[in-house]
Protein backbone atom coordinates (compact mmCIF):
# COMPACT_ATOMS: atom_id res chain seq x y z
CA UNK A 1 0.00 0.00 0.00
CA UNK A 2 0.99 3.21 -1.02
CA UNK A 3 1.26 5.07 2.65
CA UNK A 4 1.34 8.79 1.23
CA UNK A 5 -2.21 8.23 0.31
CA UNK A 6 -3.28 7.42 4.12
CA UNK A 7 -0.65 10.84 4.96
CA UNK A 8 -3.22 12.88 2.35
CA UNK A 9 -6.41 11.99 4.28
CA UNK A 10 -8.00 15.27 5.36
CA UNK A 11 -7.17 15.37 8.94
CA UNK A 12 -10.21 18.04 9.76
CA UNK A 13 -12.54 14.85 7.63
CA UNK A 14 -10.76 11.90 9.47
CA UNK A 15 -11.87 12.46 12.57
CA UNK A 16 -14.60 10.15 13.74
CA UNK A 17 -17.00 12.45 14.90
CA UNK A 18 -16.58 15.13 11.75
CA UNK A 19 -16.83 12.18 9.24
CA UNK A 20 -20.12 11.92 10.63
CA UNK A 21 -21.51 15.06 10.04
CA UNK A 22 -19.68 15.59 6.83
CA UNK A 23 -21.36 11.89 5.83
CA UNK A 24 -25.04 13.72 6.87
CA UNK A 25 -24.64 16.81 5.44
CA UNK A 26 -23.61 15.85 1.89
CA UNK A 27 -26.70 13.66 1.48
CA UNK A 28 -29.09 16.56 2.44
CA UNK A 29 -28.93 20.23 1.61
CA UNK A 30 -28.87 21.41 4.92
CA UNK A 31 -29.57 20.00 8.68
CA UNK A 32 -30.86 21.25 11.75
CA UNK A 33 -28.42 21.20 14.91
CA UNK A 34 -31.10 19.03 16.90
CA UNK A 35 -31.52 16.60 13.68
CA UNK A 36 -27.39 16.04 13.47
CA UNK A 37 -27.19 16.02 17.49
CA UNK A 38 -29.97 13.40 17.68
CA UNK A 39 -29.01 11.41 14.46
CA UNK A 40 -25.43 11.02 15.96
CA UNK A 41 -26.32 11.03 19.80
CA UNK A 42 -23.70 13.61 20.03
CA UNK A 43 -24.28 15.93 23.10
CA UNK A 44 -24.44 19.88 22.23
CA UNK A 45 -20.40 20.44 23.51
CA UNK A 46 -19.58 18.27 21.40
CA UNK A 47 -21.22 18.37 18.25
CA UNK A 48 -20.60 22.95 18.44
CA UNK A 49 -16.90 22.09 18.67
CA UNK A 50 -17.06 19.80 15.82
CA UNK A 51 -19.26 22.26 13.94
CA UNK A 52 -16.72 25.00 14.42
CA UNK A 53 -14.14 23.31 13.38
CA UNK A 54 -15.40 22.39 10.08
CA UNK A 55 -16.64 25.63 10.03
CA UNK A 56 -13.02 27.50 10.59
CA UNK A 57 -12.00 25.30 7.82
CA UNK A 58 -14.89 26.83 5.42
CA UNK A 59 -16.32 23.26 4.84
CA UNK A 60 -19.60 23.75 6.90
CA UNK A 61 -21.39 27.37 6.88
CA UNK A 62 -24.44 27.85 9.88
CA UNK A 63 -27.69 29.52 9.47
CA UNK A 64 -29.54 30.85 12.77
CA UNK A 65 -32.66 31.70 12.18
CA UNK A 66 -35.89 31.63 14.28
CA UNK A 67 -38.71 29.36 13.35
CA UNK A 68 -42.43 29.94 15.37
CA UNK A 69 -39.98 32.29 17.98
CA UNK A 70 -37.45 29.65 18.81
CA UNK A 71 -34.07 29.84 17.33
CA UNK A 72 -33.38 27.44 14.73
CA UNK A 73 -29.80 26.65 14.03
CA UNK A 74 -28.94 24.81 10.29
CA UNK A 75 -25.82 23.47 8.76
CA UNK A 76 -24.85 23.17 5.33
CA UNK A 77 -22.17 21.39 3.98
CA UNK A 78 -20.25 24.00 1.53
CA UNK A 79 -18.86 23.81 -1.90
CA UNK A 80 -15.24 23.79 -0.19
CA UNK A 81 -16.81 20.70 1.89
CA UNK A 82 -18.32 19.00 -0.51
CA UNK A 83 -15.03 18.83 -2.84
CA UNK A 84 -12.53 17.97 0.09
CA UNK A 85 -15.35 15.14 1.35
CA UNK A 86 -15.47 13.96 -2.35
CA UNK A 87 -11.17 13.89 -2.17
CA UNK A 88 -11.47 12.03 1.44
CA UNK A 89 -13.80 9.40 -0.12
CA UNK A 90 -11.78 9.05 -3.35
CA UNK A 91 -8.45 8.47 -1.32
CA UNK A 92 -10.43 6.07 0.99
CA UNK A 93 -11.40 3.92 -2.16
CA UNK A 94 -7.82 4.47 -3.48
CA UNK A 95 -6.91 2.73 0.01
CA UNK A 96 -9.10 -0.02 -0.15
CA UNK A 97 -8.41 -0.86 -3.59
CA UNK A 98 -4.53 -0.99 -2.91
CA UNK A 99 -4.89 -3.41 0.31
CA UNK A 100 -7.36 -6.04 -2.23
CA UNK A 101 -4.92 -9.02 -2.93
CA UNK A 102 -4.05 -9.04 -6.91
CA UNK B 1 -0.57 -1.80 7.48
CA UNK B 2 -4.37 -2.96 8.56
CA UNK B 3 -6.73 -1.29 5.46
CA UNK B 4 -9.94 -2.74 7.30
CA UNK B 5 -10.60 0.46 8.54
CA UNK B 6 -10.75 2.06 5.41
CA UNK B 7 -13.70 0.00 4.23
CA UNK B 8 -15.31 0.01 7.40
CA UNK B 9 -15.06 4.12 7.33
CA UNK B 10 -16.80 4.31 3.81
CA UNK B 11 -19.42 1.44 4.88
CA UNK B 12 -20.42 4.11 7.67
CA UNK B 13 -20.55 7.23 5.24
CA UNK B 14 -22.99 5.10 3.43
CA UNK B 15 -25.12 4.16 6.26
CA UNK B 16 -25.10 7.78 7.92
CA UNK B 17 -25.78 9.27 4.12
CA UNK B 18 -28.28 7.36 3.70
CA UNK B 19 -29.73 8.17 7.47
CA UNK B 20 -29.49 11.68 6.42
CA UNK B 21 -31.81 11.04 3.18
CA UNK B 22 -34.40 9.31 5.03
CA UNK B 23 -37.81 10.86 5.92
CA UNK B 24 -37.55 10.44 10.27
CA UNK B 25 -41.10 11.88 10.72
CA UNK B 26 -43.15 9.11 13.40
CA UNK B 27 -45.64 7.68 10.91
CA UNK B 28 -47.59 5.81 13.70
CA UNK B 29 -49.67 8.42 14.74
CA UNK B 30 -50.16 9.98 10.84
CA UNK B 31 -51.25 5.97 9.71
CA UNK B 32 -53.42 5.38 12.73
CA UNK B 33 -55.06 9.36 11.76
CA UNK B 34 -55.21 8.07 8.42
CA UNK B 35 -56.91 4.49 9.08
CA UNK B 36 -59.28 6.11 11.67
CA UNK B 37 -60.63 8.47 9.00
CA UNK B 38 -60.83 5.88 6.51
CA UNK B 39 -62.90 3.77 8.09
CA UNK B 40 -65.35 6.47 9.52
CA UNK B 41 -65.58 7.05 6.45
CA UNK B 42 -66.61 3.92 4.87
CA UNK B 43 -69.29 3.58 8.16
CA UNK B 44 -70.29 7.51 7.04
CA UNK B 45 -70.26 6.23 3.39
CA UNK B 46 -72.52 3.29 4.25
CA UNK B 47 -74.78 4.98 6.62
CA UNK B 48 -75.94 7.86 4.28
CA UNK B 49 -76.01 5.81 1.23
CA UNK B 50 -73.72 7.63 -0.99
CA UNK B 51 -73.84 4.96 -3.91
CA UNK B 52 -73.80 6.54 -6.92
CA UNK B 53 -70.10 6.93 -8.65
CA UNK B 54 -70.07 10.51 -8.93
CA UNK B 55 -71.16 11.43 -5.40
CA UNK B 56 -68.79 8.18 -4.07
CA UNK B 57 -66.39 9.42 -5.95
CA UNK B 58 -66.26 12.88 -4.69
CA UNK B 59 -67.26 11.97 -1.12
CA UNK B 60 -63.73 9.80 -1.14
CA UNK B 61 -61.58 12.73 -2.97
CA UNK B 62 -62.88 14.72 0.10
CA UNK B 63 -62.10 12.05 2.36
CA UNK B 64 -58.96 12.08 1.12
CA UNK B 65 -58.08 15.52 1.49
CA UNK B 66 -59.33 15.64 5.08
CA UNK B 67 -56.63 12.97 5.69
CA UNK B 68 -53.86 14.18 3.84
CA UNK B 69 -54.19 17.95 5.43
CA UNK B 70 -54.65 16.31 8.80
CA UNK B 71 -51.73 14.38 8.20
CA UNK B 72 -49.71 17.57 7.04
CA UNK B 73 -51.09 18.74 10.44
CA UNK B 74 -49.44 16.28 12.62
CA UNK B 75 -45.73 16.13 10.23
CA UNK B 76 -46.08 20.12 11.33
CA UNK B 77 -46.68 19.81 14.77
CA UNK B 78 -44.07 17.04 15.25
CA UNK B 79 -41.25 19.19 13.66
CA UNK B 80 -41.92 22.23 15.21
CA UNK B 81 -41.89 20.06 18.45
CA UNK B 82 -38.21 18.89 17.51
CA UNK B 83 -37.58 22.67 16.52
CA UNK B 84 -37.21 21.21 12.87
CA UNK B 85 -38.44 22.93 9.60
CA UNK B 86 -41.87 21.28 8.24
CA UNK B 87 -40.75 21.46 4.43
CA UNK B 88 -37.21 19.73 4.93
CA UNK B 89 -35.46 17.70 2.42
CA UNK B 90 -36.17 14.59 2.43
CA UNK B 91 -39.98 15.60 3.25
CA UNK B 92 -39.95 16.90 -0.21
CA UNK B 93 -38.35 13.87 -2.20
CA UNK B 94 -41.36 12.06 0.22
CA UNK B 95 -44.05 14.35 -1.60
CA UNK B 96 -42.29 14.52 -5.25
CA UNK B 97 -42.08 10.62 -5.42
CA UNK B 98 -45.74 10.67 -4.31
CA UNK B 99 -47.04 13.59 -6.40
CA UNK B 100 -47.41 11.90 -10.13
CA UNK B 101 -49.46 8.61 -8.71
CA UNK B 102 -51.55 11.10 -6.41
CA UNK B 103 -52.28 13.57 -9.24
CA UNK B 104 -52.76 10.40 -11.41
CA UNK B 105 -55.34 9.40 -9.27
CA UNK B 106 -56.84 12.64 -8.56
CA UNK B 107 -57.54 12.78 -12.58
CA UNK B 108 -59.29 9.31 -12.21
CA UNK B 109 -61.72 10.60 -9.61
CA UNK B 110 -62.32 14.06 -11.16
CA UNK B 111 -63.11 12.13 -14.54
CA UNK B 112 -65.35 9.85 -12.84
CA UNK B 113 -67.14 12.47 -10.86
CA UNK B 114 -67.75 14.75 -14.31
CA UNK B 115 -68.24 11.50 -16.66
CA UNK B 116 -70.18 9.18 -14.04
CA UNK B 117 -73.86 9.43 -16.29
CA UNK B 118 -71.84 8.12 -19.69
CA UNK B 119 -69.98 5.62 -17.74
CA UNK B 120 -73.54 4.34 -16.17
CA UNK B 121 -74.61 3.92 -19.54
CA UNK B 122 -72.63 1.05 -20.06
CA UNK B 123 -71.60 -0.47 -16.38
CA UNK B 124 -73.73 0.06 -13.04
CA UNK B 125 -72.61 2.77 -10.36
CA UNK B 126 -71.04 0.28 -8.42
CA UNK B 127 -69.02 -1.73 -10.87
CA UNK B 128 -67.89 2.15 -11.71
CA UNK B 129 -67.04 2.71 -8.31
CA UNK B 130 -65.07 -0.57 -7.42
CA UNK B 131 -63.03 -0.18 -10.70
CA UNK B 132 -62.14 3.16 -9.50
CA UNK B 133 -61.15 1.61 -6.19
CA UNK B 134 -58.90 -0.74 -7.79
CA UNK B 135 -57.02 2.26 -9.25
CA UNK B 136 -57.18 4.07 -6.58
CA UNK B 137 -55.23 1.20 -4.53
CA UNK B 138 -53.05 0.63 -7.55
CA UNK B 139 -51.41 4.35 -7.51
CA UNK B 140 -51.33 4.76 -3.77
CA UNK B 141 -50.10 1.30 -3.30
CA UNK B 142 -47.02 2.77 -6.32
CA UNK B 143 -47.02 6.09 -4.65
CA UNK B 144 -46.04 4.45 -1.05
CA UNK B 145 -43.45 2.43 -3.24
CA UNK B 146 -41.97 5.20 -4.61
CA UNK B 147 -42.01 7.24 -0.97
CA UNK B 148 -40.81 4.34 0.60
CA UNK B 149 -37.00 5.02 -1.07
CA UNK B 150 -36.46 7.61 1.08
CA UNK B 151 -38.70 6.19 4.05
CA UNK B 152 -38.17 3.35 6.37
CA UNK B 153 -38.23 0.31 4.04
CA UNK B 154 -42.04 -0.92 6.00
CA UNK B 155 -43.39 1.57 3.69
CA UNK B 156 -42.28 -0.59 0.65
CA UNK B 157 -43.84 -3.62 1.65
CA UNK B 158 -47.13 -1.85 2.54
CA UNK B 159 -47.64 -0.25 -0.24
CA UNK B 160 -47.12 -3.69 -2.24
CA UNK B 161 -49.59 -4.68 0.54
CA UNK B 162 -52.13 -1.94 -0.92
CA UNK B 163 -51.16 -2.90 -4.70
CA UNK B 164 -51.90 -6.66 -3.94
CA UNK B 165 -55.46 -5.56 -2.92
CA UNK B 166 -56.23 -3.80 -5.69
CA UNK B 167 -55.38 -6.96 -7.72
CA UNK B 168 -57.02 -9.17 -5.84
CA UNK B 169 -60.10 -6.70 -6.17
CA UNK B 170 -59.92 -6.71 -9.50
CA UNK B 171 -59.68 -9.98 -9.76
CA UNK B 172 -62.65 -10.19 -7.92
CA UNK B 173 -64.39 -8.09 -10.58
CA UNK B 174 -63.44 -9.81 -13.41
CA UNK B 175 -63.72 -13.56 -12.33
CA UNK B 176 -66.10 -13.61 -9.67
CA UNK B 177 -69.81 -11.80 -9.00
CA UNK B 178 -68.39 -9.57 -6.37
CA UNK B 179 -69.77 -6.77 -8.07
CA UNK B 180 -72.86 -7.85 -8.24
CA UNK B 181 -72.67 -9.10 -4.34
CA UNK B 182 -74.42 -6.66 -1.38
CA UNK B 183 -70.97 -5.28 -0.15
CA UNK B 184 -70.83 -1.81 -0.54
CA UNK B 185 -67.77 -0.24 -2.05
CA UNK B 186 -67.29 2.20 1.00
CA UNK B 187 -66.84 -0.90 2.79
CA UNK B 188 -64.07 -1.98 0.16
CA UNK B 189 -62.17 1.66 0.71
CA UNK B 190 -62.85 1.06 4.20
CA UNK B 191 -60.80 -2.31 4.54
CA UNK B 192 -58.35 -0.94 2.20
CA UNK B 193 -57.50 2.26 3.02
CA UNK B 194 -58.68 2.67 6.57
CA UNK B 195 -58.37 -0.92 8.25
CA UNK B 196 -54.81 -1.54 6.66
CA UNK B 197 -53.62 2.07 7.90
CA UNK B 198 -55.39 1.31 11.16
CA UNK B 199 -53.43 -1.83 11.20
CA UNK B 200 -50.11 -0.46 10.07
CA UNK B 201 -50.08 2.33 12.26
CA UNK B 202 -50.65 0.13 15.49
CA UNK B 203 -47.69 -1.76 14.40
CA UNK B 204 -45.61 1.18 14.06
CA UNK B 205 -46.65 2.58 17.34
CA UNK B 206 -45.09 -0.69 19.09
CA UNK B 207 -42.01 -0.93 16.64
CA UNK B 208 -41.44 3.08 16.41
CA UNK B 209 -41.09 3.01 20.38
CA UNK B 210 -39.31 -0.09 20.41
CA UNK B 211 -36.39 1.59 17.79
CA UNK B 212 -36.24 4.70 20.09
CA UNK B 213 -36.36 2.83 23.30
Amino acid sequence: MNPENFLNLDRIIHEKGRLAIMSLLAASPELSFTELRDTLGMTDGNLTTHIRTLQEAGYVSVAKTYQNNRPLTTCLITSKGRKAFADYINLLEKIVQQSKPK
Amino acid sequence: METNWAEDHLQTIRLLMERSALYRRALAPISIYVGAVGVAAAVAGCAFKIDLSAKFALYWLAVSLVALTGGLVLVRRQAIRHSETFWSPPTKRVAQAMAPAMVVGLAFGLMVAKWSADFQERYDSKFISLGLIVLWSLLYGLALHAAGFFMPRGIRLFGWGIVLAGLILLGAMVWTDFSTSNISPHAVMGVIFGASHLAYGIYLYFTERKNEA
